[in-house]
């Protein structure tokens, strides 16, 4: 008897069936990969199964019993827990506060803080976290680790089923691998694990069978040592891909942007150079100041030290505006919380860079037909899939919120375009539409640099790679050089040097 | 059609079916209440609310608070009443009047965005502040006795129309379009709905926030103005409560107190609805006390409704 199952399960939103008919089972002590292009309709299904939304239609059985869950602590009881893409953990509390959030152990009526320590260090040890101190604040912690504390919460309930929504998505390699390894475990112990990713070479690596879906419909479900990547992408497309990475044409022309012994608490002698018609990729491990980078030349948060040129000529930038306006612009790797406005249709969010440096504008009055066709364009260029340029963002899946991103800051007509991990948490489909979209703008002339913490997404499109750790750059590697054994061996050497 | 459908569904609409429905009610217990003269009355008395409702609700949608509105009128009143009568001409006293709001605005905007206080802190402290130096500067005493030509703005008329009616809806106007058409009145949603965004984006999100405080300040400075010229007189007890009133009338109205979400028409409507209610009671003989606790509960009822609209679309 399968530990949790689905049966027709069906969801509407407004203008959009999110998930149709879907049957899925998971098996004690199996790890089920769910897979699917962005909209598929994955994250719905996992939001079900975690007592947030209620299904339109379907039932869910935990053990062959019926259950419904009016909201995500019932789930949790039942022994579902979910670990979510996003974070949810509350940024000034402590670790241990976070773990046991609502089951703080107790003598008296006062918290038993020796105890809560005691059961958080045994929790954070079971997922290999033992250098974290439960006492500390979380905000104070890399994402990374903060990713690897929500498991260790979840984890925390006795769940019977774990579900996993991309958790890798800031996750680095060693990380990975603490994952997997406790993944193993709790098979061992019979629980069963549900495994989202768009990360293929994880669904191959840790999972017993393939569940995908496109379009919101259950389109294959096939044991993983019968089926291969290339099969799985092309269910997942409904169309074969001969190649994930778009073609790297490099024709580097005239310095647009250069940086030299950029400087602050953050950065250490920061000297970069982008040319018109390269794709430039940044990689470094979290906390490398990957992203300070970025903002520091955008005016985000203005550099102590050194200075900016854009074609030749020394810049100031002491906001983002001042970039944007010089044809400079960022785009956060924070959709929710640095990039998109929530709550405000698709066409507004494409144009509300644009109409800062002017464009669309006569007046100081918004030219909305103007604003919507330039916004529909893009939609189409992108590809982009919504219900309507009314449409509220929030709704949109992750990967068409990042096309959003990418219209947004596109519109802005700049030269110089500086994106901060583009293709987190994204499915396969929109992560090559969005490298062919790189390729496009380096051909136009345009100066194109992007973070990514994927080695292979890097090797496969950039010209220039530059690593950094600290805050520094540690290389730059050009050609033949550009391979994921180089890039790695530049941000863990100087890490192992410098580390006491 | 889903214009249609969209209208319908609209918070504003919500509301202005429940102020259709509570004059409803007046209409048919008090027999004064359809009279042109009563509804006049009614317009009067939510101008001088109203025109302190759209200053708060530019404040709201930033996902801020202006707790000092009524001791801001107050102090305006007793402010201009001294400068009228130290001989100083109605003209510089109103743009005296107006240059006292933009400062009380900008102090607030100063407060939080280079010192970081939060605006409910700020606020509440100017809220004392101002009330304190409207009894230090009266002396605790009502002011009287003002050129006719200053009155104007608080009791002249145009036609069978007052002036304080043309001015609030003007204001109210200009408000509307301000904020629907201008890049600027884009910004002041995108710094409620998501400030990091914004400030990315390329928005001064600080020069967004001195705005709208100062158009509070002004705005209170302006209902100051109203106020002490339909009374004739400046007291320093003047607009009590007026902040209740406006934030109730702002969030009836539709707007979050998280920001990004509202509209001037709902204000205006949220001010309507408390203005009829307030009138009502008063025709239908309903004492004080209970006046008090009616309107709570309407308040309490129009949030209510909204909420589980909002609750129904999400889930």
């Amino acid at each position: 008897m399968p530990l949790l199952e689905t049966l027709g399960l069906t969801k509407t939103f407004p203008g959009v069936v999110a998930l149709d008919q879907v049957s899925l089972s998971v098996h004690p002590g199996e790890v089920l990969g769910l897979v699917g292009e962005n909209g598929a309709g994955k994250s719905t299904l996992i939001k079900i199964l975690g007592g947030v939304y209620p299904p339109t239609a379907g039932e869910i059985r935990l053990e062959g019993e019926r259950v419904a869950f009016q909201a995500p602590k019932e789930a949790l009881d039942a022994g579902i827990a979910v670990v979510y893409q996003e974070l949810s953990l509350i940024p000034h509390l402590s670790v241990a506060e976070n773990v046991f959030i609502n089951r703080l152990p107790r003598r008296g009526a006062l918290v038993d803080w020796r105890r809560l320590h005691r059961m958080t260090g045994e929790v954070l040890r079971e997922i290999g976290l033992e250098e974290v101190d439960p006492r500390t604040r979380v905000s104070e912690l890399p994402i990374g680790v903060r990713q690897s504390v929500e498991i260790a919460r979840a984890l925390s309930y006795r769940a019977r089923v774990l579900l996993l929504d991309e958790p890798t998505s800031s996750l680095t390699e060693p990380e990975i691998e603490n994952l997997f390894a406790v993944i193993r475990r709790l098979k061992e112990q019979g629980i069963g694990v549900i495994y989202v990713s768009h990360h293929l070479e994880e669904i191959f690596a840790i999972t017993d069978r393939v569940h995908v879906l496109r379009d919101g419909r259950t389109v294959a479900v096939m044991p993983t040592a019968e089926t291969n990547e290339a099969a799985v992408v092309a269910r997942m497309v409904g169309r074969d891909l001969d190649r994930l990475y778009a073609r790297k044409t490099a024709e580097a022309g005239e310095v647009a942007l250069e940086t030299r012994g950029l400087g602050d608490a953050f950065l250490k002698d920061v000297s970069v150079r982008f040319r018109r018609g390269e794709v430039v990729g940044i990689y470094g491990l979290l906390g490398s100041g990957r992203t300070e980078l970025l903002k520091a030349i955008i005016g985000a948060r203005p550099p102590a030290t050194g200075e900016v040129r854009l074609f030749g000529r020394r810049v100031r930038f002491r906001h983002p505006r001042d970039a944007a306006r010089a044809g400079v612009v960022y785009s956060s790797e924070d959709r929710k919380g640095e990039n998109l406005f929530f709550g405000v249709p698709v066409w507004k969010n494409a144009t509300y860079q644009a109409i800062q440096v002017g464009r669309f504008v006569r007046h100081g009055i918004p030219q909305v037909p103007l604003e919507r066709r330039a916004a529909a364009r893009y939609a189409d260029r992108l590809n982009l899939k919504a219900p309507s340029l009314d449409a509220d963002v929030y709704y949109l899946s992750g990967g068409n919120q990042q096309k959003v991103c990418l219209a947004k800051a596109l519109l802005t007509e700049p030269e110089v375009v500086l994106l901060d991990e583009p293709t987190r948490g994204i499915d396969v489909g929109a992560k090559l539409e969005i490298y062919q979209l790189m390729a496009e703008l380096a051909a136009q002339g345009k100066a194109v640099v992007f973070v990514s913490s994927e080695l292979p997404e890097l090797v496969g499109n950039a010209h220039r790679v530059y690593t950094m750790a600290r805050g520094r750059i540690t290389a730059e590697l050009v050609g033949d050089a550009i391979t994921e054994e180089n890039v790695l061996k530049y941000c863990l050497e100087v890490e192992e040097a410098e580390t006491p | 059609m889903t214009r249609l459908r969209s209208l319908l569904q609209s918070s504003e609409f919500v509301v202005f079916l429940g102020l259709l429905a509570v004059a409803a009610f007046f209409a048919a217990n008090t027999p004064v209440f359809l009279t042109r003269f009563n509804l006049l009355n009614v317009l009067l008395q939510s101008s001088i609310q109203g025109i302190v409702a759209i200053g708060m609700t530019f404040v709201i949608l930033t996902a801020g608070i202006d707790l000092s509105v009524g001791s801001v009128v107050a102090l305006a009143g007793v402010i201009m009443a001294l400068l009228l009568h130290a001989g100083v001409p109605v003209w510089a006293v109103l743009v005296l009047n107006l240059a006292f709001g933009a400062a009380v605005g900008a102090f607030h905007a100063f407060s939080i965005t280079r010192i970081g206080m939060a605006p409910f802190i700020v606020t509440l402290a100017t809220m004392a502040m101002a009330r304190g130096l409207t009894m230090v500067l009266s002396d605790g005493k009502t002011i009287f006795n003002f050129p006719p030509s200053f009155e104007f703005f608080g009791a002249g008329q145009i036609g069978p129309i007052s002036v304080a009616v043309i001015l609030f809806l003007a204001y109210a106007l200009l408000a509307e379009l301000l904020l629907r058409g201008t890049v600027l009145g884009r910004n002041i949603y995108a710094v409620g709905s998501n400030p990091k965004a914004a400030a990315l984006s390329g928005i001064y999100t600080n020069r967004v926030l001195y705005f709208v405080y100062i158009v509070s300040g002004v705005s209170c400075a302006l209902a100051g103005l109203v106020l002490t010229g339909r009374l004739d007189s400046a007291m320093p007890t003047a607009a009590m409560g007026y902040e209740l009133d406006a934030i109730a009338a702002v969030i009836i109205g539709g707007a979050s107190l998280m920001g990004g979400k509202g509209t001037i028409l709902g204000t205006i409507i949220g001010v309507l609805l408390i203005g009829v209610i307030n009138n009502g009671m008063n025709l239908m003989n309903v004492p004080p006390f209970w006046q008090s606790f009616l309107k709570g509960a309407v308040i309490f009822l129009a949030v209510m409704i909204d909420s589980l609209k909002n609750r129904q679309r999400e889930g």
